[in-house]
């Protein structure tokens, strides 16, 4: 005789673990999204495309056996004709890890999520931790002329809202009716408290549009490895700033000694023989926002990637251009993308240029150094979050 | 929306555990609890335990399981059973009536094993479920307590779940460290021979330690106190599961021989016996590159009873682990019969994975012995504590041939100094060579 009876539906007795180890899984795609590889195309992407991303597996460690020559498994498959030799499985290809990463990750396994670009969006911005205070700053605030906004029982005469005062007075009647005796009568003129007047308010109004601009050195010495480098960059600027703003439009300049504004193909594509004037890049763009996107009225931001060969003659106009174009943007990034072993010997980092940027740094004017793509993620975290790093 | 109700099982459960005693068998009481689907995976991802621990791994598990099932690549258990007494089974309430009926019997089975086996001996299944939500209770008070909290819980956990079966899988008792020494100073006062003349008596351990987690929570030196109570949770509950490890193909085995001995006995009506088969086929099919413990067990019981009648059938269940069941009752012809074979990857350079031994005059010998390296926990590499030099830990993997996954146990060993609280060193062989993980 056994004992029978119907469990006790007891809460979800496992919801707390799941919530945690969906924590840990949402931890590894933060850490996960600093480390997508941006072999897709920056712009024209929807919020809804889907990309993968690398994530740490959350794994339980064992000590497990490894697939050494020599260990064998058993099968079994009765009545069926299993031979000496037979191929039983398909080898499967050495899988990597990562990318480039290989050795460096011993131990890591990784398995890769998809995200949308939006979710991409919102875990950048999780990963900067930022206060609610500094959330705001991405936005620039317009001046506004008074506006109306919403109605008010009180007012002065010229503002009086005729249809909301006429809707308000139809309101008054019909309930008047349904509560009133049969033969009551009912004032179907206009009462005081019918009266609707505009409100009118003067809270500022936040532009929704944003520029980008990608700025970039074309000249010979900048490598395939540069580019890749800058273009993940580039690439997780513009999913982030595209989510802040309902509009956002990209311009994108390469230049030589010369600058011109390009599309994103030939941008990273193209190669110019030349020297370098990085003055000629803010000196294009202040042009382009006089005539396309007037700051009054457009967010701008502006980003330059070299590897900081500048012709030093150069060098003075470029301080300045820049100086002057960071009065206009919300925020200026500078950077040089400096591989450690592409640097000559003779050379000891980022170059003079960047050092003279440097020390005119402000809230809208910004420099880094990336070196690899480790640094793409600290870097992305010092020009918006303003945090210490953690 | 359920074909059958409390009664009927009643009904059925009398019939069912008549037939059972008139066998022989002699179980736990079993109380049947009825679950939906969503309970069960529940319960699936505690083991089946009214109560357990919080971690996140079981979080991680019952996602896994609730993938594939909804992904179809899994169906879900048709029995979760637990080693205790009374025995605490789960009945989903979305199944049909014949396959109550073939749980029950299953159940039965599993009930008596627990109760009859000798691996099982050590494992109080009378206090099981009180120990488990003990254990539940004080481990929730550690995530509650300000001072310790659910990060530094947690990452203990995870250390130890990383050796959770580094502990002694033949179930020999080791004297305590204190009478081995006694034992070892007798024997370096009456040594004749020389033998112990170099022996150091102060070395830790004296014999090679296979439970490591038991010598970290005796031997630890910088472990807090809650630390030490998490460590000695898990091992209670890696000694409670390591018999179901060690007899997975003969307990899976003994409940399949069981449900279709006492089906047939029942006379189903045939709206309920060809289902069962149907079922019984699908639950006991070779799985062609992997070995089904059901249908493995279940072969070999059958064969015994063929060829040396039920009573030795009775005898195994007692006194045999998976590991002596295999070498002893498993025959060659049975194995030919089964048509197992041995598959391995030959290399790097030529990935794919050929046949190759089946069983004939040369081959039977390698199968055997393949089969119970897979069999009885005799996947888990065995990891034991040689030496403590200064303040490092040595522990050396015992190398029978195959090589350790390198990255896992580099993980486990970081894992291992976090409970040591000091340098760890693991001795082990790589591709034929010594190879040492620090």
């Amino acid at each position: 005789m056994s004992i029978f009876r119907s469990h006790k539906a007891s809460a979800d007795r496992s919801a707390s673990d799941r919530a945690r180890h969906k924590q840990k899984i949402d931890k590894a795609i933060r850490d996960g999204v600093t480390d997508i590889v941006a072999d897709e195309s920056i712009i024209g992407q929807d919020g809804k495309k889907k990309i993968k991303i690398p994530v740490k597996g959350i794994k339980e460690w064992q000590f497990i056996y490894g697939d050494n020559e020599g260990q064998k498994a058993v099968g079994s498959a009765p009545g069926q004709d299993v031979q000496k030799g037979q191929v039983v499985k398909k080898g499967q290809q050495q899988q990597g890890s990562g990318t480039g990463k290989a050795g460096k990750d011993k131990g890591e396994e990784f398995y890769e999520v998809e995200i949308t670009l939006d979710e991409l969006a919102e875990y950048l911005f999780a990963s900067l931790n930022l206060p609610d205070l500094d959330r705001k700053r991405f936005k620039k605030l317009l001046d506004e002329k008074p506006r109306k906004h919403g109605t008010r029982t009180t007012g002065i005469r010229p503002r009086l809202d005729k249809k909301k005062s006429a809707i308000q007075r139809i309101k008054r009647i019909n309930s008047a009716r349904r509560d009133a005796e049969e033969a009551e009568e009912i004032s179907t003129s206009f009462h005081e408290e019918d009266l609707r007047y505009y409100h009118i308010d003067s809270k500022p109004k936040e532009s929704t549009n944003a520029v980008v601009f990608f700025a970039m050195d074309v000249s010979g010495s900048m490598t395939q490895e540069i580019r890749f480098l800058a273009r993940s960059f580039f690439f997780l600027l513009y999913q982030f700033l595209r989510h802040k703003y309902e509009k956002t439009e990209v311009v994108f300049i390469s230049h030589t000694t010369e600058a011109e504004e390009t599309d994103e193909d030939n941008f990273f594509k193209k190669y110019s023989s030349g020297g370098t004037h990085v003055s000629s890049a803010p000196i294009l763009a202040q042009d382009i926002i006089m005539k396309r996107y007037h700051p009054s009225s457009w967010n701008i931001y502006y980003f330059h990637c070299t590897d900081g060969d500048n012709w030093s003659e150069d060098n003075e106009t470029a301080v300045k251009s820049i100086l002057d174009l960071s009065g206009i943007c919300q925020l200026l990034g500078y950077v040089e993308i400096i591989p450690p072993k592409t640097r000559p010997d003779w050379d000891t980092g980022a170059g003079s240029l960047y050092n003279k940027i440097k020390k005119i740094e402000g809230p809208s004017l910004k420099t880094a150094v990336i070196e690899s793509k480790d640094s793409i993620w600290p870097v992305f975290k010092s020009f918006f979050g303003g945090l210490p790093d953690v | 929306m359920s074909d059958w109700s409390f009664e009927e099982l009643t009904q059925w459960d009398d019939r069912i555990c008549q037939i059972a005693k008139g066998y022989g068998l002699d179980w736990f009481e079993i109380s049947y609890e009825t679950i939906d689907y969503h309970e069960m995976i529940g319960a699936m991802s505690y083991h089946g335990l009214p109560s357990h621990y919080a971690h996140w791994s079981y979080g991680k598990s019952f996602e896994r399981t609730h993938g594939m099932y909804n992904m179809g690549l899994e169906g879900l258990p048709y029995e979760l059973i637990i080693n205790s007494d009374p025995s605490i089974a789960y009945l989903m309430v979305e199944n049909p009536l014949y396959l109550q009926i073939l749980i029950m019997a299953h159940c039965v089975g599993h009930s008596d094993f627990f109760k009859n086996n000798r691996t099982f001996r050590d494992t109080d299944p009378a206090r099981a479920p009180i120990r488990f939500r003990s254990a539940r209770n004080r481990i929730q008070s550690y995530i509650e307590d300000p001072s310790i909290g659910i990060e530094k819980v947690e990452s203990i956990i995870d250390a130890c779940h990383s050796i959770q079966y580094q502990i002694d899988r033949r179930g020999r008792t080791r004297l305590p460290e204190k009478q081995l020494r006694r034992e070892y100073e007798q024997k370096i006062k009456s040594d004749g021979t020389g033998k112990y003349k170099n022996f150091n008596i102060d070395k830790l351990p004296l014999e090679p330690e296979f439970d490591v987690l038991k010598f970290l929570v005796e031997n630890g030196r910088r472990l807090a106190d809650w630390e030490k109570d998490i460590m000695d949770i898990i091992h209670e509950e890696s000694h409670y599961f390591m018999p179901q490890i060690r007899t997975k193909v003969m307990n899976e085995g003994w409940a399949s021989f069981w449900h279709y001995r006492i089906l047939h006995d029942l006379e189903l009506p045939d709206a309920y016996h060809l289902p069962f088969l149907k079922t019984h086929n699908q639950v006991l099919r070779p799985w062609g590159l992997r070995i089904n413990p059901y249908h493995l067990g279940f072969e070999i019981f059958k064969d015994i009873e063929e060829k040396k009648g039920l009573d030795e059938c009775f005898f195994a269940r007692e006194i045999d682990s998976d590991e002596s069941f295999i070498r002893r009752y498993l025959t060659e012809d049975k194995a030919r019969d089964l048509n197992l074979f041995t598959f391995s990857s030959k290399g790097r350079k030529n990935p794919d994975w050929t046949v190759d031994d089946i069983v004939d005059e040369t081959g039977w010998n390698e199968v055997r012995s393949s089969l119970i390296n897979q069999v009885g926990g005799n996947s888990i590499p065995v990891i034991y504590v040689d030496d403590v030099e200064k303040d490092t830990l040595i522990l050396r993997h015992e190398h029978d041939g195959r090589d350790l996954e390198i990255d896992y146990a580099d993980r486990c060993v970081k894992n291992i100094v976090e409970l040591w609280k000091g340098p760890v060193k693991l001795l082990t062989h790589l591709e034929g060579e010594d190879f040492e993980i620090s």
